[in-house]
């Protein structure tokens, strides 16, 4: 087409600028897109928890579905009253929340959200598609770590430090063997580009390697802080942990972060796992063009309501248990599965 | 069997002068006033040798136109025999003071503790007498006397007083007006004891360990109240109990009531099992008065209070399983909208939902509604479907497993040695149900099992909560089958005032073992009312247990003895 045709011909003639301008629209793209995600995100879970447990849920604002109820809850954050601990570390206070942010957005800025089919050619919706995109993903989820780790240490309180103990002792022992997961999907796919890795399965790698699709799930409802492994929080012991004396905005966004990361997670395991956005292409007219996001959109819904489905019907471990688990059988299961990759992997290569 | 005669005997032999007065009231009560000076030897002696090894509790008596007070200690037996001993140990007005038995029973502690605060009898050799429920200001002035005048009025804050502390935090204190120090109602001189503040920074060894608050105000709490733990990361060195956030002062409160009246207040101890609540009081009464009541309303009191139980039960377990699974967790949903079920039961015959007021002396307030019997065929069947759902459930649950199984275990001898009551008791396994031990109502024509477990711990406690629910339904299906018609209030009309006399009334409430001990003098009020409340014996319990612990782990301990701080503190 005409106007494919000249952008591509901009692109050859000023590499730089069009890398500029496609950086600018897809940082804002991406910034409304993972936001609006996860306001969807916390509405869903808000309704899907409410089925789970017999009951309503949101269903005043914005009609009987409730839609409107997060606008409700956000103009409230917005407009209550800041405050600070006489005794908090003021400046690592304050940077928490903006922390655990800039965590997401670095997640979002190399994640594909999918791709677009057009002309029998998938293009993949990817602002930066760097070489080693999946680990850095998964190192940059992990920044959530640090932003838990400032609120809670920085807010001078018996309940958050503990908190924040618990989260990174959680998260050290977790995030191991899932990045020993994601390289074990990187030799299968030989590449660590989300987009290769995708467009590399022919099988599902959740079904090539079973073991590491396990251990990946758990551990990232792990790295996700939710139940059963929500010990950083656990409201019925240490009082919300880490965030404890975040109140207003500033805890709205260590909340939404929560719920960002969620997002980016299941989209991250649909990709690594679950074969991404592929899938039969529907033969009409537009939807074929966006038929890639619809499989991909539907696999993350999937991975979300497990996730709830994981809350409603599960207990909390207890902190000793769970780096137990992750040091003496995580660890160890991630490398024999990391060994069945690479057997499994050479011989198909 | 031992009897009650055979019991004084046997004190009457071994202690030569020892027994002052005695009363044998039936086969299963005995009334003895002990001298004060041979009392820790008589219950060495009841212990040892008769095997009283329940200590019950304690209550205080002020008998002012006497001029004595009098402290009455409740000894029962953990099965072996069914005589409660009622010790009556008096001590003159002036200065009273009388030995205290916390070598003897570990439990006696708190009770004692009570004694102190609110009648000002001294107990020699009690290693820590300081407040438990009153507050630092109402200390000294002895509340539960016959002659406190109350407190000074706080209502309006006109005199109150702006105040900054060292901490620089802002206070208001309200200084009392002459007239009120001149009545003696102000304390002026404050007693000398360590606060709790005080009592626990001593325990703090080194840097690593800090005291952590679980309430008055957490999420774990029941109801208000302090449990404060010594950690260190995150294990738990040592616990710290404080109770009187909600004191109501309700064994006072009843004190200036008419009997009638009474019953109202006993709603209010415990929401969740008020009926039970009010089968004890009522029953203490009809003890008294001498009141036969008739088939039906024995009947309709049983339904209820069965029903009462398993609606209590399965509230106490939903909100235990918030506290080790969070609020999403879908089962605690399911179990209060069960619970709606029975509710509407209770309340298609009660008229209220939660304090019901229903039992009456001598009856019960109104007959069953028309279809009632066929409206609980209905949800029994039902409920106890769902209820062995739910055993199976947690039977199957590996992470429940993981986390309850060996956590919090309390051994027979020490569920015995430190009192502990109800569905905690009988995990452990002690079968001690008042139901069977010291039955009441019709409960000895109907068949039904004392649930038992094995373990003691904490998944044990919840299972034997379930599997008592089970058995109430089963012994709601008996009486259904066998009420009879007749009337639901004896024929005797229930004079105003009741004659002197005292009585001492067990029900079993579904925390555990209820006591009330009723006093009369001849008047339209009761002269005294103690309640023997069944989580406070088990709350004491709770420090003990919760040393050496993880932090999540004193969650689910505490949660798992389904708490009622309402009703501990009265």
């Amino acid at each position: 087409m005409d106007i494919i045709g000249s952008i591509s011909q901009f692109a050859a003639q000023e590499p730089a600028i069009f890398a500029l301008i496609i950086g600018v629209i897809g940082a804002a793209v991406i910034a409304a897109v993972v936001n609006v995600g996860a306001m969807l995100v916390i509405w869903g879970e808000r309704k899907v928890l409410s089925d789970f447990c017999n009951r309503f849920g949101p269903n005043r604002v914005g009609g009987r579905w409730g839609i409107l109820q997060l606008g409700a809850d956000a103009i409230k954050l917005f407009t209550k009253e800041d405050i600070i601990p006489a005794d908090a570390d003021k400046g690592v206070y304050v940077w928490a929340p903006i922390v655990a942010s800039m965590g997401t957005m670095l997640v979002a800025a190399a994640i594909p959200f999918g791709a677009l089919h057009i002309g029998g050619k998938d293009y993949p919706l990817v602002v930066a598609n760097m070489d080693i995109s999946a680990f850095y993903v998964e190192a940059a989820l992990s920044i959530m770590a640090i932003a838990v780790f400032m609120a809670g240490y920085s807010s001078n309180n018996k309940y958050s430090m503990l908190g924040a103990f618990r989260g990174v002792a959680r998260m050290i022992a977790y995030e191991v063997p899932m990045g020993v997961c994601v390289i074990s999907v990187a030799v299968m796919a030989h590449s660590l580009n989300l987009v290769e890795i995708v467009q590399s399965q022919t099988v599902w790698y959740a079904f090539a390697q079973p073991l590491g699709f396990v251990i990946f799930v758990i551990a990232l409802i792990t790295d996700l802080g939710r139940i059963p492994f929500d010990q950083s929080e656990a409201e019925e012991e240490i009082i919300s942990g880490y965030n404890t004396e975040y109140s207003g905005i500033r805890w709205g966004l260590l909340y939404f972060q929560e719920y960002n990361n969620a997002l980016l997670g299941s989209i991250l395991l649909s990709l690594l796992f679950l074969g991404g956005w592929q899938g039969p292409i529907i033969p009409i007219p537009v939807l074929d063009i966006i038929s890639p996001l619809i499989w991909l959109l539907m696999k993350v819904i999937i991975v979300l309501w497990f996730f709830i489905w994981v809350r409603s019907s599960l207990f909390r471990l207890r902190i000793d248990q769970v780096t137990d688990l992750g040091w003496k059988w995580m660890l160890p299961l991630s490398l024999v599965n990391l060994g069945w990759a690479v057997l499994v992997g050479s011989y198909f290569a | 069997m031992t009897n009650a005669s055979e019991v004084l005997s046997s004190i009457q032999s071994a202690f030569p002068g020892a027994v002052l007065d005695s009363r044998v009231e039936s086969d299963r009560r005995l009334w003895a006033t002990i001298d004060s000076k041979k009392i820790l030897d008589v219950c060495k002696h009841l212990t040892t040798k008769l095997n009283f090894d329940h200590y019950s509790g304690s209550a205080g008596v002020d008998w002012i136109a006497r001029k004595e007070m009098e402290v009455v200690e409740i000894m029962a037996s953990h099965g072996a025999h069914q005589v409660v001993a009622m010790l009556k140990v008096k001590t003159p007005r002036e200065n009273p003071s009388v030995k205290s038995l916390t070598g003897l029973y570990w439990n006696a502690n708190w009770y004692e503790r009570e004694i102190w605060e609110m009648f000002g009898i001294n107990f020699e050799g009690h290693p820590e007498l300081y407040p438990l429920l009153l507050s630092d200001e109402l200390m000294g002035a002895w509340p539960w006397r016959k002659d406190y005048k109350g407190y000074p009025d706080l209502t309006t804050g006109e005199r109150a007083v702006k105040i900054s502390t060292p901490e620089g935090y802002t206070e208001y204190h309200i200084p009392p007006t002459p007239a009120e120090v001149e009545a003696g109602t102000v304390v002026t001189v404050r007693l000398k004891y360590p606060t709790l503040r005080e009592r626990e920074e001593k325990e703090i060894k080194s840097d690593s360990e800090m005291i952590m608050h679980l309430g008055p105000q957490h999420a774990m709490v029941p109801g208000p109240f302090l449990l404060d733990v010594l950690v260190e990361g995150e294990r738990v060195h040592k616990a710290f109990l404080d109770l009187g956030y909600i004191h109501k002062g309700i064994e006072k409160i009843m004190e200036n009531r008419s009997w009638l009246q009474g019953i109202t207040y006993t709603d209010r101890m415990c929401y969740v099992a008020s009926l039970s609540n009010n089968e004890c009081y009522c029953g203490a009464i009809e003890k008294i008065l001498g009141l036969e009541v008739p088939l039906r309303a024995q009947y309709i009191r049983v339904i209820l209070e069965e029903l009462s139980r398993i609606q209590s039960h399965l509230i106490g377990t939903g909100e235990f399983l918030t506290l080790i699974a969070g609020v999403g967790y879908a089962p605690w949903q399911y179990m209060i909208i069960d619970r709606e079920n029975i509710i509407s039961l209770i309340e298609s015959v009660t008229g209220a939902r939660l304090t019901h007021t229903f039992v009456r002396f001598g009856g019960v307030r109104n007959d069953l509604p028309a279809g009632f019997a066929d409206q609980c065929k209905k949800v029994l069947p039902y409920m106890k479907s769902r209820t062995e759902e739910f055993i199976e459930l947690f039977a199957q649950d590996p992470i429940y497993h993981k986390r309850m199984d060996g956590v919090g275990i309390i051994r027979p001898d020490d569920a015995k040695r430190m009192g502990v009551s109800g569905p905690p008791l009988r995990a452990a396994g002690v079968a001690y149900d008042m139901r069977k031990e010291d039955p009441i109502l019709v409960y000895p024509e109907l068949d039904f099992k004392v649930v038992t477990g094995t373990k003691g711990d904490s998944a044990d406690r919840i299972d034997v909560r379930l599997r008592e629910m089970l058995e109430s339904i089963h012994i709601i299906e008996q009486c259904l089958d066998r009420i009879p018609e007749g009337p639901i209030k004896t024929e005797v009309k229930v004079p105003k005032k009741v004659p002197a006399g005292e009585a001492y009334y067990r029900v079993e409430d579904p925390r555990g073992e209820m006591g009330m001990y009723v006093i009369s003098d001849g008047g339209d009020k009761p002269y005294r009312v103690k309640v023997r409340g069944p989580f406070y014996a088990t709350f004491q319990t709770l420090t003990p247990l919760l040393e050496g612990t993880y932090i999540a782990d004193a969650v689910a301990i505490a949660g798992s003895m389904d708490g009622c701080p309402s009703e501990a503190d009265r």
